[in-house]
């Protein structure tokens, strides 16, 4: 009998079950259908945004994130000394003025009356406390940035100097990054870090309200922000790994803006009606990566500039890409300081001369090479490799390809494992031509490419301690000149990257991939 | 019985020790986590300095035994991905995966045991056709495809679901039918036959021939003692609920030990690998035990001594 009961009761929990859920979608659908009919288009009625990124912040510590993923929280939540326009120029944050003293002295004089989101001021100690603290501390992965800063003097509350260890041209790159977030060091002190990181507190238009690990960061409005009044009421960033139900929250309106958005989808974005699909450039530059090493194939120059004139750059944007992409031949591309317009936009392809050049280094009856690529690193990136496999195939290279997975590849890419030939992505987190060409030093190119161009290496010290904008400019020109003519690397596009936007938000996209909140606005 | 209890959870020690070897060697292998935590363009410099601090040079040995002396107190180290104490994060997990799995199981028990005794009872026939093909059809759909037609179907096409989080009851009823699909596909084959079985005895013809109704022979005789079988099989679905949770948590983003477990192994970061699968281990035992332990609450034929 009991279990009579028990069946019935629980037939009845199901049909009461569905009954309340599908009461709920008519609503929503007939309130969605309503909406379309009276405006034809989609509009925002609140002011809080959404987005949805591939994946969730790992930290809550401005100074130990190196991602993408985590500054576009921590840049709308904390404030630097300087920081970089839509245009990638650097404008000042914080400083009210700045003047270089000497050739290893700064001196920066604070804005006033900039308060954290607790009410304290934002002082000249802050801001000492937060750059020692990551000058200092080698276990932050912003640490490496910040090697050449030696010293931070206060001279008063609002004014302070930076003293570096030789003349470094990069200074206010570095204090543009998300390392030079300015800490509040009352605050600190009293909670200790692990106290920050629950309830962490900076001086940016917004303020923190909690972060649900691999579900959503919120943030809300700060009232007494020093700048423009903040947009938006609330910005909630939210996780979603999987690429196709990142699509799906932003049709639905779940989501204003997605990140990452996978070629398979772009139709998805762009038919649907209310979304379209932005692309944007991104610093990452594909390439491969050649070993020179003695006694490698590819140590020779023929079979590099071969290699490079077997690959018709244009093809595999055009084709694999869907146009998401821009041939190169250098790893600086345009809107990073240094780059080289000749070397943008640009590619050679010739595999009539490719074959001659195979012929010339004596490799006329074809030679076999490994290639080694990831595959769901990059977008595309198996199917890219596969192409070029076909195109160096024509000229007869036999190329044994090698696909890895992700973690598996970057493994043996970072134990310098790779072969002839290796497929990478590489990115540039200054926006400056000194962190790319670092590649080409005889220091870091050991084991790798093996590149050794003694005089390449003294351009490139010589650069890297050089205050004179244009001269330095001209000296990154020289090297990636050198670099094309070479070919260490092989380079194939620049990346870019694709959103998901709501027709209801202006949204541009920015070099560095970062999203500051108050540079999107409802239509 | 008090006995009985002690002994199986002192089985659960060399188990566990099992586990943690297994898991530690394999994560020791899977490769290096310095490489994903840095940018692709950090040096060897960098890497190594990063591979010193979280002491990953030392020798195999010596990282196995100081993960034992660590977790013997509790403490599975430091998340290198978020650098925090790995065992709080996977705890933190638990309710929401709990959440889902109860109801999925749910999901799950009531579709299969009515279509189970239903198909069982029209053995041959068309119904019976229908109920056994479907659960072959079921069992054929992999989650994460079946995940994604259902988001795409009843999310966005008719926007009746939310597509993905967690908060409301609304969110739960994708992600629950999803994972409870493929479990209930099985269940309604197991229960079907279990139910055959039972029907075939001697006892159920008595009923019948004595005019008791047929329904009630059904329900009060023949399930009665299809039970302890198909909580047998219920139990059994509890690693089919681990595996398909951690599909199922990805496609709808659904913060629970799964996401966080894929997450993990994809970053190699071995502290949490180590303390979800530890905490996964000790719910299937004591799932398991409890099983044994409502066993003899319904039948009392048997006991354990």
């Amino acid at each position: 009998m009991k279990l009579k009961y028990f069946l019935s009761g629980a037939l009845l929990a199901i049909v009461l079950f569905l009954a309340a859920c599908s009461g709920n979608g008519e609503e929503e659908v007939e309130a969605e259908s309503q909406g379309e009919e009276e405006s034809g288009e989609v509009e925002k009625d609140d002011k809080n945004l959404v987005i949805a990124q591939a994946s969730d912040l790992v930290t809550m510590d401005p100074q130990d994130s190196l991602s993408t993923t985590g500054d576009r929280f921590f840049r709308n939540l904390n404030n630097r000394l300087f920081k970089r326009n839509p245009d990638m120029e650097i404008v000042p944050d914080l400083v009210e003025s700045s003047e270089n003293i000497d050739e290893e002295t700064w001196r920066f004089k604070l804005i006033e009356g900039v308060k954290f989101h607790n009410g304290e001021d934002l002082t000249a100690e802050d801001v000492k406390f937060s750059l020692e603290r990551v000058m200092t501390d080698d276990s932050l992965k912003e640490y490496p940035y910040f090697t050449q800063l030696k010293e931070v003097n206060v001279i008063d509350d609002y004014e302070l100097e930076v003293v570096t260890d030789g003349p470094m041209p990069t200074i206010q790159h570095v204090l543009a990054k998300s390392g030079s977030g300015i800490l509040p060091k009352d605050y600190v002190e009293e909670v200790g870090m692990e106290g920050f990181m629950e309830q962490p507190i900076g001086s940016g238009p917004y303020k923190f309200v909690e972060w649900k690990i691999d579900d959503k960061v919120v943030m809300e409005r700060n009232e007494d922000y020093f700048g423009d009044e903040p947009t938006w009421d609330t910005v909630t960033i939210r996780a979603i790994n999987e690429g196709s139900t990142r699509v799906g929250e932003l049709l639905t309106g779940g989501v204003d803006l997605i990140t990452d958005v996978a070629p398979n989808e772009w139709d998805r974005v762009e038919n649907n009606e209310g979304t379209s699909l932005v692309s944007g450039e991104s610093t990452r530059v594909m390439l491969l990566m050649n070993r020179m090493t003695e006694g490698t194939i590819t140590a020779d120059p023929k079979v590099r500039e071969a290699i490079d004139l077997a690959i018709d750059q244009q093809a595999i944007v055009d084709s694999v890409l869907q146009g998401s992409g821009v041939p190169v031949r250098s790893r600086v591309p345009e809107g990073v300081h240094g780059s080289d317009p000749d070397l943008y936009d640009a590619y050679v392809h010739d595999p009539e001369r490719a074959k001659e050049l195979l012929e010339e280094a004596g490799y006329g009856d074809g030679f076999e090479l490994t290639l080694t690529s990831p595959k769901g690193r990059y977008p595309m990136d198996g199917q890219v490799a596969e192409l070029i496999a076909v195109m160096l195939g024509e000229v007869g290279i036999d190329v044994n390809l090698e696909l890895l997975e992700s973690g598996t590849f970057i493994e043996k890419y970072s134990n310098k494992d790779n072969e002839e030939l290796i497929m990478i992505g590489l990115a540039d987190g200054l926006l400056d031509a000194s962190y790319s060409l670092v590649h080409y030093s005889i220091d870091r190119a050991a084991g790798q490419t093996d590149y050794n161009n003694e005089e390449i290496d003294q351009l490139f010290k010589e650069a890297s301690r050089n205050l004179d904008k244009e001269e330095r400019v001209e000296q990154f020109k020289q090297i990636q000149q050198t670099v094309a003519e070479e070919r260490p690397h092989t380079f194939l596009y620049q990346s870019k990257v694709n959103y998901g936007v709501s027709d209801a938000i202006d949204f541009q996209p920015r070099l560095d991939e970062n999203i500051i909140f108050d540079d999107v606005s409802v239509k | 019985m008090k006995k009985y209890i002690t002994k199986r959870l002192l089985e659960i020690i060399p188990v566990l020790f099992i586990i943690t070897f297994v898991v530690f060697v394999l994560m020791y292998h899977a490769g290096d986590p310095v490489a994903m935590m840095l940018p692709d363009e950090a040096s060897q410099e960098d890497r190594e300095n990063m591979r010193e601090a979280l002491g990953l040079n030392d020798p195999f040995i010596v990282q196995y035994g100081n993960f034992l002396k660590d977790i013997s107190t509790g403490n599975f180290g430091e998340s290198i991905r978020y650098n925090t104490q790995a065992l709080p994060l996977v705890i933190e997990r638990l309710p929401a995966s709990f959440e889902l799995a109860g109801v999925a199981m749910l999901v799950a028990i009531l579709i299969s045991i009515p279509l189970g005794i239903w198909s069982a009872n029209k053995r041959n026939t068309v119904t019976d056709l229908f109920i056994t093909g479907g659960s072959v059809l079921g069992k054929a759909m992999p989650n994460f495809w079946l995940g994604i037609m259902l988001i795409l179907i009843l999310a966005v096409n008719v926007q009746i679901f939310p597509v993905s989080g967690r908060g409301t009851l609304v969110h739960l009823v994708l992600p629950a039918i999803t994972l409870g699909t493929s479990i209930a596909a099985e269940m309604t084959r197991l229960v079907r036959s279990s139910m055959l079985d039972t029907l075939g005895q001697d006892y159920i013809r008595t009923a019948s021939s004595k005019g008791v109704p047929y329904f009630k022979v059904v329900v009060s005789h023949a399930f009665r003692n299809t039970l302890i079988p198909v909580i047998t099989i219920t139990t059994l679905q509890l690693s089919i609920v681990v595996s398909g949770s951690i599909i199922t948590e990805s496609v709808f983003q659904w913060p629970g030990l799964g996401l966080l477990l894929v997450q993990a192994v994809n970053a190699r970061d071995m502290a949490v690998v180590q303390a979800a699968v530890f905490i996964i281990a000790i719910l299937v035992i004591v799932v398991n035990l409890i099983t044994d332990l409502i066993y003899v609450l319904i039948d009392p034929r048997i006991k354990y001594s």
